[in-house]
C-alpha cells in the first residue's frame, strides 16, 4: 500500500515531539544529570528543524510503501502485544500456547485453507517447540518465567 | 617458553580438546539465540566449571566466549537478527546475501573470518599484551568521549540515504541511553513515573526490538519466510568454502585491516565488540572500491564485522590479564573466575602462574580453530532448518524466542513490552527512512560519551573554560583529528556527488531489506 507522506517532515516532527517529551521533566534534575541530555536534546531539535526546513525546500521521499497487507500488519502487531499482555495475566506457558497456535493459524491461512484436521496435526509440533524452549529456559538456564497474575 | 609448552601439552589431551569442543558448541548455541549474549552464556555455564580443575574451567569459558560471539552471526545472517550485539554489522550484508540465495556463502565467510580473527587475537595477546596494556591506561574520560564521537561518525555510513535522518536516529539512540539513573549525577531521569525504568533501556532489549520485530512484522504482512526458496544451499560445503577462501585470502587487506581495528578497539576498556564490528564495517565500506554495494549483500561487510568481533574476544583480555580492567562485560566474568582460582591480574599472571594463563590463552586459539568444523556443520544444519521450516511456524517461533531472550535478561516483564514497543516504532521509523542501526549505535555510544563528557567537566571544573579539558591531552588532540578526518571522509563523497563533481551513484537500498528485484537471484 502506498501512502502519500513527506518523510522529511514526518521525521522532523517526530524528532521535535521526542525532544519535547524529554525537555519537559528536565527542571527537577541536578546539573550533572542534565548537562549531557540537555546538549543532546538541543542537537535533536536542531537536526529535526533542519529536516522540517528540508521538507519544504528540498523534500526527499513523498510517499511510503507498506509492503504486503496493512490489515495483516495491524493484526500481527495486535497479536504481539496481546501475547505480551496474556503472559502477565495467565502465565508464559498458557499464553504462549494460545498465542503460538493463533499466530500460526493466522499466518498459515495466507497460503492455504487450514482444516481442523491439519490444525490438530500441528498441535504436537507446537507443543514440542514450546516445550523444548520452556524446559531449556526454566531448567537449564534457571529463568523463572511468569506464572500469571490471575492464578495468584 | 617452558610454561608455554607445558600449557600446550595440557591442552593437547583428549580431555582438554573435548572441553574446548563442548565449550565452543554450547557457546555457539547460546550465542545464536537472540537476546542471549556472550556474557549470559558465560554466566550460565560458569557453575559447570566449579567442579573442573582451574585450567580446564578457564579453557571451557574461553571456548564458550569464542563460540558465543561467533554464534551471533548465524541468526544475523539467516533471519536478520543479531544473536549478540557484536553481530549488528553482520546483519547489514549477511541478511541481504541470504535473501539473494547466498546464505551459506555468508555463513562460510563469517566462519573463516571468525577463525582468522580469533587466532589473530590470540597471537596479539601472547606477543603484545604488556606493551598494549600500557596504551589502555592512557585512555581517560576525555579520550573516551572522543572515542565515542569517533564511533558516532559511523552514522554517516549507516544512515544509507539521508544523513539528517541518520543523525536524528543517532540522537534518538543517545537520548534513549539517558533514560534511568544518571551514571555521574546519580539521579533518576526520564522514567515518567515508572520505577522499572530506573535501570534504563537495556541495549539488548532495544537491539532485539529494533532488529527483530520490524522484520517479523514485515514477514507477517507479506506472508513470507525469512529466506526465499532460492536461499536453498546449492553445491556442497567444499564449494562454498573454496569460493569464500579465495575471495577472503585473495585480497586480504580487508581482513587484515579489520583485525587491526578489532585489536586496537578491544584494548580500550568499555568499547567492546559492539563498537569494534561497526567501526571495522565502516572502514571496509570506506576503503572499498564499491561502497554502494555495502548494505546490499557485499561479503566484505560480513568479513569485516566477524573478523573484528572475534579478534575482540582475545584482544579484550589484554587489559584484563595485565591490569585487571575488563574491556567488555563478558570479561568481568572471566575476571571473577580468575580471582576465584586465586589468580590476580598483573605480571605475576605471566610468570608465577604462567602455565594456567598461557593455557587459557591457547585454549581460545584452539577454540577459534574448532569454530571451523563446528561452524560449517552447524551453519549447514541451522540454514537447512531456516529454509525448510514453513514461515507460519518460523515466525511464532522467532517471537517466542525473542520474548524468552528479552525476559531472561533481567527477569523483567516490562523489558518484553519495551522490546515490542521499540520494535513496532522501529517498523514505522524504517518506513520514513530512519534505520535501526544509527539508533542502536547511539544507544551504545551514548553511555560512553556521557561518562567521558561529564567526568571531564568535573575534572576541569576549576578551569576558566572547563570544556577545554576535552582537548587538553595529546591523545585527545589526536582523537579529535581522527574524528574530523573520519567525518570529512564520510561526508566528502556525498558532498562531491551533490555538487556534481562526482558521478551520481544509485541510492542505497534499505540495509534491513533487499531489493525485491534482486530476490531469487542465484
Amino acid at each position: 500500500m502506498i501512502v502519500r507522506l513527506n518523510t522529511d517532515l514526518a521525521a522532523g516532527i517526530l524528532g521535535l515531539a521526542f525532544a519535547a517529551l524529554l525537555w519537559l521533566p528536565r527542571e527537577e534534575m541536578g546539573r550533572l544529570s542534565i548537562v549531557f541530555p540537555r546538549a543532546m536534546i538541543i542537537l535533536t531539535v536542531l537536526v529535526a528543524l533542519a529536516l522540517v526546513v528540508k521538507a519544504f525546500v528540498k523534500p526527499a521521499e513523498r510517499q511510503i510503501e507498506i509492503e504486503g497487507s496493512p490489515l495483516r500488519l495491524v493484526i500481527a502487531i495486535a497479536i504481539l502485544f496481546a501475547w505480551w499482555y496474556a503472559i502477565g495475566l495467565i502465565g508464559f506457558l498458557m499464553a504462549t500456547a494460545i498465542a503460538f497456535f493463533g499466530f500460526t493459524w493466522f499466518l498459515a491461512r495466507i497460503e492455504m485453507s487450514v482444516s481442523a484436521r491439519r490444525l490438530i496435526m500441528w498441535v504436537p509440533i507446537m507443543a514440542l517447540l514450546i516445550g523444548v524452549f520452556y524446559v531449556a529456559f526454566t531448567e537449564v538456564l534457571s529463568v523463572r518465567l511468569p506464572t500469571g497474575s490471575i492464578w495468584s | 617458553m617452558e610454561m608455554f609448552f607445558q600449557a600446550l601439552m595440557s591442552i593437547l589431551t583428549f580431555e582438554g580438546l573435548l572441553t574446548i569442543l563442548v565449550g565452543v558448541t554450547a557457546g555457539l548455541f547460546i550465542g545464536s539465540l537472540p537476546g542471549l549474549t556472550a556474557t549470559m552464556a558465560l554466566a550460565v555455564l560458569l557453575p559447570f566449571t566449579f567442579t573442573m580443575s582451574p585450567l580446564q574451567g578457564l579453557m571451557a569459558l574461553g571456548a564458550v566466549y569464542m563460540g558465543s560471539i561467533y554464534g551471533g552471526a548465524f541468526t544475523a545472517i539467516l533471519i536478520n537478527t543479531p544473536g549478540t550485539p557484536s553481530s549488528i554489522a553482520t546483519t547489514f550484508d549477511g541478511y541481504p546475501m541470504a535473501r539473494q540465495g547466498k546464505a551459506y556463502e555468508a555463513l562460510v565467510a563469517a566462519t573463516i573470518a571468525s577463525v582468522v580473527g580469533g587466532i589473530v587475537g590470540v597471537a596479539f595477546l601472547l606477543l603484545l599484551a604488556p606493551p598494549l596494556a600500557r596504551l589502555a591506561v592512557v585512555f581517560g574520560p576525555a579520550e573516551m568521549f572522543w572515542v565515542a564521537m569517533l564511533g558516532l561518525t559511523l552514522v554517516a555510513s549507516l544512515s544509507s540515504g539521508s544523513l539528517l535522518k541518520g543523525l536524528l536516529g543517532g540522537c534518538f539512540g543517545i537520548l534513549l541511553s539517558t533514560i534511568g539513573v544518571s551514571p555521574v549525577g546519580g539521579e533518576t531521569r526520564f522514567n515518567f513515573g515508572i520505577p522499572a525504568l530506573q535501570g534504563g533501556i537495556e541495549l539488548i532489549v532495544a537491539l532485539i526490538g529494533l532488529f527483530v520485530v520490524p522484520e517479523v512484522l514485515s514477514m507477517a504482512s507479506q506472508g513470507r519466510g525469512a529466506l526465499p526458496e532460492s536461499g536453498k544451499l546449492e553445491g556442497g560445503v567444499g564449494i562454498a568454502f573454496r569460493k569464500m577462501s579465495r575471495h577472503i585470502f585473495g585480497k586480504p587487506v580487508n581482513l587484515i585491516r579489520s583485525c587491526i581495528i578489532g585489536q586496537i578497539i578491544a584494548i580500550i576498556p568499555g568499547a567492546g565488540g559492539n563498537v569494534t564490528s561497526l567501526v571495522a564495517y565502516n572502514e571496509a565500506k570506506r576503503f572499498s572500491g564499491k561502497p554502494d554495494s555495502f548494505g546490499k549483500g557485499n561479503v566484505d561487510g560480513v568479513v569485516a564485522s566477524e573478523s573484528s568481533n572475534n579478534v575482540m574476544v582475545a584482544g579484550s583480555m589484554v587489559p584484563l590479564l595485565t591490569l585487571g580492567i575488563p574491556g567488555a562485560p563478558a570479561d568481568a566474568i572471566i575476571l571473577g573466575v580468575l580471582l576465584m582460582h586465586g589468580l590476580r591480574p598483573g605480571i605475576d599472571l605471566f610468570t608465577e602462574t604462567g602455565v594456567l594463563t598461557n593455557g587459557f590463552v591457547l585454549s581460545m586459539g584452539f577454540a577459534a580453530l574448532f569454530l571451523l568444523p563446528v561452524g560449517l556443520l552447524g551453519g549447514r544444519l541451522i540454514h537447512r532448518v531456516v529454509v525448510k521450516t514453513p514461515f507460519y511456524f518460523m515466525l511464532p517461533s522467532i517471537v517466542m524466542v525473542t520474548i524468552l531472550g528479552t525476559y531472561a535478561l533481567r527477569n523483567s516483564f516490562l523489558d518484553v513490552g519495551l522490546m515490542l514497543l521499540l520494535g513496532t516504532i522501529g517498523y514505522f521509523l524504517r518506513l520514513i527512512g530512519i534505520r535501526a542501526a544509527p539508533i542502536v549505535l547511539g544507544l551504545i555510544l551514548g553511555i560512553i560519551a556521557e561518562n567521558g563528557y561529564v567526568q571531564t567537566m568535573l575534572i576541569s571544573i576549576a578551569d576558566p573554560i572547563p570544556w577545554l579539558g576535552l582537548v587538553e591531552n595529546p591523545l585527545s588532540k589526536v582523537l579529535v583529528a581522527l574524528v574530523l578526518l573520519s567525518a570529512a571522509t564520510s561526508l566528502l563523497p556525498s558532498w562531491l556527488e551533490r555538487s556534481g563533481r562526482m558521478a551520481k551513484t544509485t541510492p542505497d537500498e534499505n540495509p534491513d531489506r533487499v531489493n525485491p528485484k534482486e530476490e531469487g537471484k542465484p
